[in-house]
């Protein structure tokens, strides 16, 4: 009887407890992708379905320009003040010691969520042997054409330019008074040194050894090949002028525009030309970075700041995101390429041929940024200086770049 | 000049402490302010900082910032953009100043309309400015194509040198402005009667700007010229939004260097050093600004 | 003055007009055409097409009255703090034979040039202690420390050439100091007062990088942190942001136009006498 009543009180306040510590938790959310118009409809629905399902939880987004992303991150991570859930230059983040480390939560979850990934993907979310983040969107870059230039031009679609020169017989075909083959970009971000590394390891080269000890821009023939030939590009005339102030977005709008052929991005690149030139819909042609079949393929991933006070609220958050629903959503109305290996047969992924296409070209894609906690600056300074200096000086390229690995071997070394 | 100042005049002895109670409130909360971060900022000058790990490192920041050619080049960048901007800064504002003076009734329409670029926010303008700029669509190329000096597609912030004009060009734009205003309002003071003398002698009009106009402006174009240097030396908004302090470093000024170093690099405590040095590099400014201004002396 | 040289002279400013105002004019004429026509070459300087769109979206899509009523908070709280300060500051210097005045303004001086990239990690350290994050006063406590330099730089002019008799007899009247500074001294020193003022709002106003770090809600952000999200890496739509651009400029236009007289006078009191 006693016992019975026991645990009649027992079970009362195990009920009652929940409902006792319903007050409403916040919890920050920052990532610099907030502020893209493209994403804008997913996330406002992204966070209204968490809370609807979460009512104890509030996510507060924080709108910040790309440009100042990291260092208002870092300002408040100072302070042990950063946002919860973070999307951040994973090793940079974990080795300055901004990150929690994620595998007592990774590792409690059913093996049906922790196989969604391939360990290809898994590995580039660890830094020394820790999970720092979860896998959420990528972008595989492809070449991406306009159908109606290829045309004019007496260029077949069907048949894409597979090597490197044929690539650069097109661009010069594609080449005329007030249009151009390509882009080259020089710009000061990381897009710069996204572009110049599609077209090192496409050509079989590489730009760093395996353990990121040492840097081979000019070392590997391969790589300094690739280099001379991309960067020549703008010399010869064959790409847009200007290349160093173009980044991602002139890039984009000079394709839009009609000014350039090709031009060399991710799947995400298609919604922002078709949202600057609705004209295009149904006129882009998707194919392989011409090479050995190498691309580089982003990978943004969810992370809880180190000095977060309600992880467990946070890993609910980033597990929402990181769902299937959400994958489709970002993949159908934003162009970010799900990371999961579960979508392929989705009926919504299935039925966009070009979104398919990327999926394809991304088997072979090699994952970007590269694990280093120097990468961000690395990516975003000295590679876009060297860059920088090459395109003004030509003839001094193979230099520059030598330079350039003295410098980074340093830099890669001293931490 | 009467022979002593009203000002000059000693307050009473006594209450001199009031005088310091006037002094401390104001003092008292820039220290709080101002000051605290200020020695937290100097702290981490000798620390190496790694995200939330930190160890002692004395000068050793110092000596790194000290030794690195970056932070050289940076300087030199930042001279010659000082140099240029305070220059233009004071010939063209003096110019509009001596332009407004002549220009009757319309003086104070005019100088609110020149004054306008002065009341935009730096980060703003620079961004106004990115778009004018911009190779393939902006205007100022299809202006310059109209009068033949551009073939089209001039990457004005993609080259070192044009870059670095460009910067210089943004900030003359919005600075102008502000030296016109004070010069203007130094052109006031100027008393009539002694034009009106220089006239019954003769003079011409340059002679009249040299030997009345320029004496009696002397002291706020000095005035001018220190404050305006202080203000360019931290131009940080501008830059950072123009070119990031690019192409390969043409327009890094110490300020934008500073961030850079912070922010980019993650080395706050070499960000630290760096912007200790920038701060006497515009301390030994301000000494020169007091001295020249005799802010110091009590006038009499 | 002779004729060519009158022509001249009219040529001058009529160029610097041109140089001052174009860029606004292309800012008003991108921010009034539609996307499509943002990118066209040659580009138009006047268009059929131009429609008030840009600047509705910017309104509906964004919290941009809230980012307008927030600068304006902040401003007007730091102009009254720096004025007040500075006018305390101002009569202590003047009104007593201190003799380490000279010191005191070269430190505040001082203060004024300190780079903000250097203090904004620790004052961001410090108000997340206090917790203060994501309020208007951290923003005003900084504004306001800013611009006191200045501000006394300016109204010491204007109280030295207020003399000292005038305090005297109004204390010899029963006034006590507080009185006579607020009753007689700061009414005569008002033209120096409003253009402190005024500068002290435009510096707060047009601010970026403070209210960048200490604010991360939406609903908190200054315009000129407002405006900045706007320009995405990814995309960045002309005409919105500088429909935006200009909706943070007006106000500013505005009141230097209203009291443009005051900050004539006031420079010319307080800074060229010096």
């Amino acid at each position: 009887m006693n016992r019975l009543l026991v645990s009649v009180v027992v079970a009362a306040l195990a009920l009652a407890a929940p409902l006792a510590r319903a007050e409403t938790v916040t919890i920050q959310w920052q990532t610099a992708n907030l502020t893209e118009p493209q994403f804008e409809p997913v996330w406002k629905a992204m966070i209204a379905a968490f809370e609807a399902a979460n009512p104890d939880i509030h996510v507060e987004p924080v709108l910040v320009a790309r440009k100042d992303d990291w260092t208002k991150f870092v300002t408040s991570a100072q302070a042990r003040r950063a946002p919860c859930v973070v999307q951040t230059d994973l090793a940079t983040a974990a080795f300055n010691g901004y990150l929690l480390p994620l595998d007592a939560l990774w590792n409690a979850e059913p093996d049906s969520l922790r196989a969604t990934y391939s360990p290809d993907i898994m590995r580039a979310m660890h830094w020394k042997g820790q999970l720092y983040g979860i896998p959420i969107w990528g972008g595989v870059f492809a070449e991406i054409y306009n159908r109606d230039m290829l045309a004019a031009a007496g260029l077949d679609p069907t048949h894409l330019p597979a090597t490197a020169a044929d690539y650069v017989d097109w661009l010069r075909r594609l080449t005329k008074p007030g249009q151009w083959g390509t882009a080259v970009l020089g710009g000061p971000t990381d897009t710069t040194t996204r572009l110049l590394l599609t077209w090192i390891w496409a050509n079989g080269g590489e730009a760093f050894n395996a353990d990121m000890t040492k840097a081979t821009f000019a070392a590997d023939p391969k790589s300094l090949e690739a280099i001379k030939a991309y960067l020549g590009l703008a010399a010869q005339g064959l790409a847009a002028p200007s290349p160093n102030t173009t980044n991602y977005l002139e890039q984009t709008v000079l394709f839009a525009q009609g000014r350039i052929a090709t031009m060399r991005s991710a799947y995400w690149a298609i919604a922002k030309v078709l949202g600057d030139n609705p004209g295009l819909a149904g006129k882009l042609v998707v194919g392989p970075v011409p090479g050995n079949g190498a691309t580089l393929a982003t990978l943004s991933s969810a992370s809880i700041a180190a000095s977060c006070k309600y992880p467990s609220q946070a890993w609910a958050f980033i597990k929402f995101q990181a769902g299937k629903h959400w994958a489709v959503e970002r993949a159908r109305v934003s162009n970010w390429m799900p990371l999961r290996n579960d979508m392929a047969d989705d009926p919504d992924i299935a039925k966009d041929p070009q979104l398919q296409r990327f999926l394809e070209i991304g088997r072979t894609a090699r994952s970007y940024p590269l694990p280093h906690p120097a990468w961000a600056d690395i990516a975003g300074t000295d590679i876009v200086k060297a860059v920088q200096r090459a395109l003004l000086d030509p003839a001094r390229t193979e230099q520059i770049f030598r330079e350039l690995d003295a410098m980074l071997t340093r830099k890669l070394n001293d931490l | 000049m009467p022979a002593r100042a009203p000002w000059a005049q000693p307050g009473l002895r006594r209450e001199r402490w009031h005088g310091l109670l006037f002094l401390a409130i104001p003092l008292l909360y820039l220290a709080g302010v101002v000051l605290l971060p200020l020695i937290q900022a100097v702290y981490s000058s000798t620390l190496r900082i790694r995200g939330m790990n930190a160890s002692f490192v004395g000068l050793g920041n110092y000596a790194r910032v000290l030794g690195s050619e970056v932070f050289w080049t940076s300087m030199g960048v930042s001279v010659r953009f000082t140099i240029a901007c305070v220059a233009l800064h004071i010939v063209l504002g003096f110019g509009l100043a001596l332009l407004l003076e002549s220009a009757g009734r319309a003086r104070t329409a005019l100088r609110l309309i020149l004054m306008t670029p002065w009341m935009v926010a730096p980060a703003i303008a620079a961004t106004i400015w990115l778009w004018l700029f911009e190779p393939h669509f902006g205007v100022l190329n299809y202006l310059l194509g109209l009068v033949g000096l551009s073939q089209g597609g001039q990457s004005w912030l993609g080259e070192p040198g044009t870059a670095f004009g460009a910067a210089v060009l943004v900030d003359v734009w919005r600075g102008t402005p502000f030296v016109m205003l004070l010069l203007s309002a130094g052109l006031q003071t100027v008393p009539r009667d002694q034009y009106e003398a220089a006239m019954l002698d003769g003079a011409n009009a340059l002679q009249q700007f040299r030997h009345v106009t320029l004496p009696n402006v002397a002291y706020i174009v000095a005035v001018a010229a220190t404050l305006d240097t202080i203000n360019t030396v931290r131009q940080f908004d501008i830059v950072a939004v123009l070119t990031g302090g690019g192409p390969a470093g043409a327009t890094e000024v110490l300020p934008v260097l500073l961030y850079n170093t912070g922010f980019r690099a993650n080395d706050l405590g070499g960000a630290a050093a760096i912007g200790v040095l920038l701060l006497v590099v515009v301390l030994a400014l301000v000494v020169l600004h007091v001295s020249i201004t005799g802010l110091d002396r009590t006038r009499a | 003055m002779t004729r060519p040289w009158a022509i001249l002279r009219w040529a001058a400013l009529a160029v610097a007009v041109v140089v001052a105002l174009f860029p606004f004019y292309w800012m008003l004429n991108t921010a009034l055409k539609p996307p499509a026509d943002v990118m066209r070459w040659p580009p138009e300087f006047i268009s059929p097409n131009w429609s008030l769109a840009g600047f509705r979206t910017v309104l509906t899509e964004r919290p941009v009255l809230r980012w307008f009523v927030n600068s304006a908070i902040v401003a007007a709280g730091s102009t009254l703090i720096a004025t007040f300060l500075a006018a305390l500051a101002s009569y202590g210097l003047t009104r007593f034979h201190l003799r380490f005045s000279g010191a005191v303004m070269v430190l505040l001086l001082f203060a004024k040039m300190l780079p903000e990239t250097l203090l904004v990690i620790p004052y961001f350290q410090m108000m997340s202690e206090l917790n203060l994050i994501d309020t208007h006063l951290a923003l005003i406590l900084v504004y306001s420390s800013y611009s006191v330099p200045f501000a006394v730089w300016m109204l010491v002019g204007f109280f030295r050439a207020i003399p000292i008799e005038i305090d005297e007899a109004a204390m010899m009247d029963g006034a006590s100091r507080l009185t006579a500074l607020r009753r007689v001294i700061l009414p005569l020193a008002a033209p120096g007062l409003v253009a402190a003022g005024l500068f002290t709002f435009l510096m707060a106003w047009n601010s970026y990088v403070w209210a960048l770090v200490l604010t991360t809600d939406a609903q908190h952000y200054v315009m000129s942190v407002g405006v900045a999200t706007m320009i995405g890496e990814y995309r960045v739509q002309w005409n919105e942001l500088m429909a935006a651009a200009l909706i943070a400029t007006l106000p500013v236009l505005g009141l230097c136009a209203l009291l443009d007289r005051h900050l004539a006078s006031g420079l010319t009191a307080g800074a060229v006498k010096g």
